[in-house]
């Protein structure tokens, strides 16, 4: 018995050349389960809830309160809202799924060897860079929508002294680390929490894994949490620009 | 570039990564959140009619309770006062019937009172005219006897002078 530990999630199969790995093949059937779960309940929605409805109601508008809270009441609420509720319940049932008992066991032989079927899909770097992106690209979009193009690119190149234009650079760096510290702190957490428990099932099966099982199912709720609201205040803070600059002068 | 082939980073599996979150967004914005939202907003705003109403319903029973009142208390009064002017009607007719009626008893003594003076006033006639009869009688009596001779002439000469 070796343990098998790959940073890439492992390809599964090739449909007409395309590479399916196994989180990209977990991540649509967690779609689709999402889909048809909430449009199934949203179809069947009533005016006097069910328990399935009263739970989706409660989660959403829980959710959209907190977005509230956050961006401040009205129309930006409203706007932001889908993206970052869509990332935190995408996020949280992936991390979720990986607690569903003995997916791990079932492998696939891909032509090369045996590989395992499921894989948090969180753990994909992939998956995460694109959704640090879109998260990424939204703020920008919403920074130059609000601030103007070129107040905007301002406030990155300033070559009214030196000072200024370092600051001016300093900002682009903070920008682009905001996609690496956001992709990497969700995909590190989730990677890890596989690592260690996959070594911890390889050291001692029984018992020992339990508590990591569920410091893993605490970060896999809090990391869920965590990359959809830092999604939403960077997105809120770059809708507040203008008053920002306003503030300070 | 290694990093990127260790992370397993492919534009393939990225590109596919994207459209797949992009479909999930978009169906989820589209088929669940509007439809949850409208049905929140819905029952929100039939809460706040059904409160509306609830209130409005309960000004009304309270209105109703002090007209209710107020139509009770109104009809005790009358009652009281009802009942106050039939003790006094009763108090008055009581009255006016002894009043009439101890009049009706004089009326009847007095009735009877002049009934028996009359009556006294008739028997005392009648005894008169019966005693008048009885002294003509006897007068006449004593007069014939005495008349009978001369004496009757003179007297009826003395009837005829006094009639010339």
């Amino acid at each position: 018995m070796d343990l098998n530990i790959s940073l890439a999630p492992d390809i599964l199969f090739s449909l007409a050349g395309f590479p399916v790995t196994n989180t990209l093949l977990w991540s649509v059937v967690l779609s689709v389960f999402l889909m048809l779960f909430f449009v199934l309940i949203a179809r069947s929605a009533k005016l006097i809830p069910g328990r399935w409805q009263n739970f989706i109601e409660l989660l959403v508008d829980g959710s959209y309160s907190f977005v509230e809270s956050i961006t401040g009441p009205g129309e930006k609420a409203k706007r932001v809202f889908p993206l970052v509720f869509t990332m935190f319940i995408f996020t949280l049932v992936a991390n979720l799924a990986v607690y569903i008992p003995g997916q791990a066991a079932i492998t696939v032989y891909n032509g090369e060897g045996f590989v395992p079927v499921f894989r948090a899909v969180m753990s994909d770097y992939g998956l995460v860079l694109i959704m640090t992106l879109i998260s990424v690209l939204v703020m920008q979009i919403v920074a130059i929508i609000t601030a103007g193009p070129w107040k905007y690119l301002g406030r990155f190149i300033n070559l009214k002294n030196p000072l200024a234009f370092f600051l001016g650079l300093m900002e682009l760096v903070g920008e682009l680390a905001k996609i690496i510290s956001l992709s990497f702190r969700l995909f590190g957490n989730i990677f890890a929490g596989e690592v260690l428990g996959s070594v911890i099932l390889f050291l001692a099966p029984f018992f020992m894994p339990l508590p990591f099982q569920f410091l893993g199912l605490l970060s896999a709720v809090v990391q869920a949490f965590v990359f959809s609201v830092l999604t939403l205040v960077f997105i809120s803070m770059a809708s507040e620009m203008p008053a920002e600059e306003e503030a300070k002068v | 570039m290694e990093l990127l082939e260790a992370l397993g980073l492919n534009l393939k599996i990225l590109l596919a990564q994207l459209v797949n979150f992009a479909v999930l967004f978009f169906v989820l914005w589209k088929f669940a959140y509007k439809p949850i939202f409208k049905m929140l907003e819905e029952r929100r705003n039939k809460i706040a009619k059904g409160v509306k109403d609830a209130d409005k319903a309960e000004d009304k029973l309270k209105e109703a309770k002090v007209k209710e009142q107020e139509l009770i208390n109104a009809a005790k009064k009358e009652a009281l006062q009802i009942i106050e002017e039939a003790r006094e009607r009763a108090e008055a007719k009581k009255q006016s019937v002894i009043d009439k009626t101890k009049e009706e008893i004089g009326q009847i003594i007095n009735a009877e009172k002049e009934k028996i003076q009359q009556e006294k006033a008739d028997t005392l006639k009648s005894i008169k005219a019966d005693v008048s009869e009885l002294v003509i009688l006897a007068v006449e009596k004593v007069l014939q006897e005495k008349l009978a001779g001369a004496k009757d002439e003179e007297l009826v000469a003395k009837a005829i002078k006094g009639l010339k």
